[in-house]
């Protein structure tokens, strides 16, 4: 199978020398389509410098990052962008939706900047919030809903453009053991559904629940293992 | 992202926080009305002493002492009135046919008093054709005559403040005042002629020239009013005038005016008050253009999380700064037309008091120049907006 991500001798270094310091020290890896991948780490180890990287919000130093053959590494502000808002999808620790703002229209923010009109998008949020089990919050206001379906609405906001890769930054980090593994739940799902997660932890057990942990520490990986089922 | 979506999600941010929206279009509103107000009374003033001049018609030539110029090197008269009525005399007897009248006028300020109460008021003195020329009529009692004119009858006819102030509810006419010591008897009260420019036009008292001549023992007069035939006539009857005035007078005593330049110079110089007035309420729309800056700069901070969330969803650093600059806009647009309706209301409240007009260019310049103070006080915390690092943002707490 073709690869999706390929990550080729990558580096970042924060700061002038001699104060440098490398979050990501030479990573290489691949990453095929419909994977499940938790990178694992403690903090500070450079795990969300690269999930930023693979999530084109940030460039590298150094080394070369193809998504789906395209480099990337080099693109512009713009450019990256456009990748951001039709390829990737981002689900983070503390939700992220916007204050004051419904369910629909939350879920709806990634379609806004694609130009999708307004019926069409309508159409797409409800299908998603369904089928994230949030059928009927859809006028609800993050403020009125529960920490677990708060990051559901984002689950669905992260689908809503069809996304090559979806990535989890501390998805259950925020959520009590439940929610937690209601989440999980919803990402397994989602992965047997065809689409590919790469999921950022730093807790062991919901790192089992993926197929392929990648463990980095100081900015290297030590560790690239399958799961057993 | 296209500009229908942009401008809902302004409404939206700015309908989210509708006190600090109201409070930040606050500075906008006030400067916007005090600019259509005080345009207002500006051209109230402007149109009033137009429509004066007007009323006097354009066969109309003024005769003022000294050497009056408008313009760069302009400036009040210098030289000392040589205006006298010998040299009204000699104008009467060497007249062509192309005038019809020869009007002069005394103007003075001077004290009225009847019984206990007492004002200082205008005292105009000139001939009884003034009347008619300039479309003003007695509201009670009549005007003075020509025969009181030929005879000197100490008569008056006063404005409404006047006779308000002197009489309070008793009826003036009949009654004696004193004008400068000298007692004059009230045969009419005029019409109410309102107030221009916060100068009362209804303070007046008018008393036929002879009379006046008496009152004030001068041998000179303010101005000349020439009528001619026609306003085809002006020009001739401009260049005999000029000939009769120098055989007497230096060329620095005496300016020459037709009702058309008279005009003209007169509008020029109160459009430059009434531009003046409009400037200094501008500065008060700068400074609502600071306070927009401010509170924008304030809800960067406040949305840092939103913005990075945005970016992290696909907006780039262009929708970020249309959306933020679209809100200002938005804000200081919609404090204009506030500003504007309540500058027209307070403007037609006002012109109970002092005439006012609302010129239809002060409308887009106050419309135009607060969706101006938008974009350059939003530009500054719109394109911090755009510039905001996601991963940064998104950390924000």
């Amino acid at each position: 199978m073709k690869s999706l991500i390929l990550v080729k001798n990558l580096t970042k270094i924060y700061g002038q020398p001699p104060n440098e310091t490398r979050a990501l020290d030479g990573v290489s890896f691949e990453i095929k389509k419909g994977e499940f991948v938790a990178i694992i780490g403690p903090s500070g180890s450079g795990k969300s410098t690269l999930m930023h990287i693979l999530g084109c919000l940030d460039h590298p130093t150094s080394g070369q990052y193809f998504l789906e053959s395209q480099n990337v590494a080099n693109l512009d502000e713009n450019q990256l962008a456009s990748i951001r808002n039709e390829n990737i999808g981002f689900v983070f620790q503390f939700f992220n939706l916007l204050p004051r703002t419904s369910a629909l229209k939350n879920v709806q923010l990634p379609m806004v900047y694609s130009n999708t009109p307004r019926a069409k998008r309508q159409e797409r949020a409800i299908e998603l919030l369904e089928a994230v089990g949030l059928k009927d919050k859809l006028k609800s206001t993050p403020a009125q809903l529960s920490g677990g379906q708060q990051q559901r609405v984002a689950i669905a906001r992260a689908l809503v453009n069809n996304p090559l890769i979806i990535f989890a930054d501390e998805p259950t980090g925020n959520l009590d053991t439940k929610s937690s593994y209601e989440i999980m739940d919803i990402l397994k799902k989602l992965n047997k559904g065809g689409n590919t997660i790469i999921m950022i932890t730093h807790e062991p057990d919901i790192a089992k629940l993926s197929k392929r942990v990648i463990t980095i520490r100081d900015g290297k990986i030590i560790s690239d293992k399958k799961n057993r089922k | 992202m296209d500009i229908f979506e942009t401008f809902r999600l302004a409404q939206e941010a700015i309908y989210a926080n509708k006190l600090r929206s109201a409070l930040t279009a606050l500075g906008i509103i006030i400067g916007v009305a005090a600019i259509i107000l005080l345009i207002s009374i500006g051209s109230g003033l402007q149109s009033y002493v137009s429509a004066q001049f007007a009323k006097l018609g354009s066969n109309s030539i003024f005769i003022i002492p000294g050497k009056v110029q408008f313009g760069p090197q302009g400036g009040p008269p210098r030289s000392v009135n040589k205006l006298s009525f010998d040299i009204v005399n000699k104008l009467e007897r060497e007249k062509s046919s192309d005038i019809q009248t020869i009007m002069p006028f005394i103007e003075i300020s001077a004290t009225a008093s009847y019984r206990n109460s007492s004002k200082i008021t205008t005292l105009a003195a000139t001939k009884t054709d003034y009347f008619a020329m300039s479309d003003i009529r007695a509201q009670s009692g009549r005007v003075f005559s020509s025969a009181d004119d030929r005879a000197a009858r100490k008569v008056a006819v006063i404005g409404q403040t006047l006779a308000k102030d002197l009489y309070k509810s008793q009826d003036p006419i009949g009654q004696k005042i004193s004008i400068s010591k000298k007692p004059f008897l009230v045969i009419g009260v005029l019409e109410p002629q309102g107030n221009v420019g916060g100068i009362d036009v209804d303070n007046q008292v008018l008393v036929p020239l002879s009379a006046g001549r008496v009152l004030t023992g001068a041998n000179q007069v303010n101005s000349i009013l020439v009528k001619t035939t026609s306003t085809e006539s002006i020009p001739q009857a401009k260049a005999q005038i000029e000939k009769i005035l120098l055989r007497s007078l230096g060329e620095d005593d005496f300016t020459i005016m037709s009702q058309e330049q008279l005009l003209s110079s007169v509008t020029s110089i109160l459009s430059f008050i009434t531009i003046a007035l409009g400037g200094i309420a501008a500065i008060s729309l700068i400074v609502g253009g600071v306070g927009i800056s401010n509170i924008m700069l304030v809800s960067v901070t406040e949305r840092t999380k939103e913005i990075g969330l945005r970016k992290a969803v696909g907006a780039r650093p262009k929708d970020i700064l249309t959306q933020f600059l679209i809100e200002a806009i938005i804000l200081s647009l919609t404090g204009g037309v506030i500003g504007l309706s309540l500058g027209y209301i307070g403007s037609v409240a006002l012109s109970a008091l002092i005439k006012t007009t609302i010129p239809l260019w002060s409308v887009f310049l106050a419309l135009g120049f607060s969706s101006a103070v938008g974009i350059v006080f939003g530009v500054a915390p719109a394109f911090r907006a755009s510039r905001l690092d996601p991963i940064v943002a998104l950390r924000y707490e």
